[in-house]
């Protein structure tokens, strides 16, 4: 009788072998399974029937070489199928080979569709697309403080005070906002949000539109306006505008809810959930927060690149030492991003393939104009159709592993797209090289020519051939300063009869 | 269509000693594993090869023995007379491996 746990790692075993078998011809798998079976059995019997680990990791290394072998099968029979009827065998298995240029293109435009197909349903692009395109006034800086060594740091609220009462050469206005985590009770459930408590001012002073802004003279005034962000919004209230104007308990206070933020893919510090914009009557709460400011005109001028020091003093004359950081406008959106990943990627192919086709023609016939005006439309029409598809593959990935988090979707978008681009075109290269000059279809039938031991004495490297009987491709394994890349030689009409079918010109 | 090994055409030492495994008596997968201490992702692949090469050929055992020892039936290998005289060439090309694997008689002696 076998204890659960040998029965768990016996069927364990049964199942890498099934899994195997799934890779074997069909018409050997039956038997394959009964050797296996036989073997498994042989393997489990020479150990010792109490049950251990390492006796079933042993056994479960020897399940999994079921897959080199299934593997090795696999490459044997269609090998000996190819071998035994190579006209007929050959279309259905290049299937996917895409060997024509027709066949190459359609499956590039299908791969589109798909991604654009996918790119309209997923609810991450869609709401990335339906985001408006919201600009922050300019001249606008986040201050933090410059020494300290956190990447986000932050300005106390009494600092934030001293500047507002005090007269400014370089700042017409000052905005102060504060994150910390908060209990929101929407109705019976109540949820863990960070909530920015901010100054009433924050949004004019930034200059950014809140979307269903309640302008009721009904609603409270004492009572403190919460901001929802675009993901909460649709998160926990389901993308509903009439939740304005509703009072929730934040913490222990009750705020009225005054609008939904707008979306822009930049975004201030802190991960914020809400915004609390306090009366201006309340003061800010202690504690360090972060201050937005607007310059002056004069301040503008001072500020000729992104950052600009500033010197502030405490109202105990203390000197700190402030960093203003620019806020831009012009934030990266996706298409930017595709952009740049792309620019990138075009830099860094020469790394990865050769980027020239370095390639001669041996033979006396020359390729006619028209012939060679379809090769490069058809490398321009392959390139123009792997953008979009890395475009909207990019934005499909990155989306849906980030529905509602434009900074991380913005990252993954760009790896995707740098990497998918980069071998995409090696891909469109190589594909290039290996297609006939006058037909388009890739040249087939690799023979190898030669001996590497007398490469520099006669030719050695692999010929292909074009099964439309137009060329044949000579491609040196060593390039020599007499060979040094790959070579077409066209055939002349006296050719075609050597091949069954007819050759397309 | 299978191509048949050139008789005396260069094994590789594992394959070589698979074939001695068999010549020696270790007439099916698991056995040649113990004896090679190979795994079994390189010994059933190199006797597929083997097999495709025609260097060694398979039969089922009958069911009634199986049956009589009460297991699955097994897959025996034996070599053919292409594979005897390949086995004679890499015994040439590798000396140690009649001693890493001795034949039948050896071991009974």
């Amino acid at each position: 009788m076998k204890s659960p746990l040998e029965a768990a790692a016996c069927a364990v075993n049964v199942g890498i072998l099934r899994a195997a078998s799934l890779f074997v011809p069909a018409r050997q798998r039956m038997e394959w399974r009964s050797e296996w079976r036989g073997e498994l059995w042989q393997a489990r019997s020479q150990t010792s029937s109490r049950f251990s680990w390492a006796q079933e990791r042993e056994i479960a290394g020897f399940c999994l070489g079921a897959f080199s072998d299934a593997f090795c099968l696999r490459r044997i029979d269609r090998h000996i199928y190819a071998a035994q009827t190579p006209r007929t065998r050959s279309l259905p298995l290049r299937a996917f080979s895409v060997e024509s240029a027709w066949q190459c293109l359609l499956f590039l435009v299908a791969l589109v569709g798909a991604s654009y197909g996918l790119a309209q349903i997923l609810p991450g692009v869609r709401a990335e697309r339906s985001m408006p395109e919201v600009p922050v006034r300019s001249g606008l800086v986040l201050i933090e403080n410059n020494d300290n060594e956190d990447s986000l740091s932050t300005i106390s609220s009494g600092q934030f005070e001293a500047w507002k009462e005090r007269k400014q050469e370089f700042f017409d206005g000052f905005a102060f906002y504060r994150v910390s985590r908060e209990r929101v009770n929407l109705g019976p459930v109540s949820k863990g949000w960070g909530v920015a408590s901010a100054s009433s001012n924050l949004f004019a002073l930034m200059g950014l539109p809140v979307r269903f802004r309640q302008t009721d003279a009904s609603v409270d005034a004492d009572l403190p306006s919460v901001i929802l962000s675009e993901d909460v919004w649709k998160r926990e209230f389901g993308a509903d505008p009439h939740v304005v104007g509703s009072v929730v308990r934040v913490g222990l206070r009750r705020a009225t809810i005054a609008g939904v933020a707008p979306v822009a893919p930049w975004q201030l510090p802190g991960q914020v959930d809400a915004w609390l914009l306090e009366p201006d009557s309340r003061d800010p709460e202690k504690g360090s927060g972060y201050v937005v400011a607007h310059l002056t005109p004069s301040g503008k001028s001072k500020m000729d690149s992104q950052q600009i020091r500033i010197t502030s003093y405490s109202p105990h004359r203390s000197p700190d030492d402030l960093l203003g950081i620019r806020i831009n406008s012009a934030a990266r959106g996706p298409w930017d991003a595709f952009l740049f990943a792309v620019l990138l990627a075009f830099l860094a192919l020469p790394a990865i393939t050769s980027v020239s086709f370095g390639e001669e023609s041996v033979s006396l016939h020359e390729i006619s104009r028209f012939r060679r005006f379809c090769r490069w439309g058809f490398l321009a029409a392959k390139i123009a159709l792997l953008l979009p598809l890395l475009h909207f593959a990019a934005l499909d990935l990155s989306y849906g592993f980030f529905p509602f988090n434009v900074n991380e979707a913005l990252y993954l978008q760009l790896v995707v797209t740098f990497f998918g681009c980069l071998f995409g075109m090696s891909w469109v290269l190589n594909d290039q090289r290996r297609r006939c000059p006058v037909c388009l279809r890739r040249v087939a039938h690799p023979a190898r020519v030669g001996q590497l031991s007398r490469t520099f004495l006669a030719w050695n490297g692999t010929e292909l051939m074009c099964m439309g009987g137009h060329t044949l491709l000579h491609v040196p394994s060593l390039p020599t300063s007499w060979f040094g890349s790959q070579r077409w030689m066209i055939l002349d009409p006296s050719w075609k009869f050597l091949f069954a079918g007819p050759a397309r010109d | 269509m299978p191509r048949p090994r050139i008789p005396d055409a260069k094994l590789s030492h594992t394959a070589a000693m698979i074939l001695q495994a068999v010549d020696a008596g270790f007439i099916y997968g698991f056995s040649i594993m113990e004896m090679t201490g190979l795994p079994s992702g390189t010994v059933y692949p190199a006797m597929r090869r083997l097999e495709r090469d025609e260097l060694i050929d398979s039969q089922w055992e009958r069911q009634s023995i199986a049956d009589a020892e009460q297991r699955p039936p097994r897959k025996y290998y034996k070599l053919t007379g292409a594979g005897r005289v390949t086995l004679e060439s890499s015994r040439k090309r590798y000396p140690l491996l009649e001693r890493l694997i001795p034949s039948e008689e050896a071991r009974r002696v």
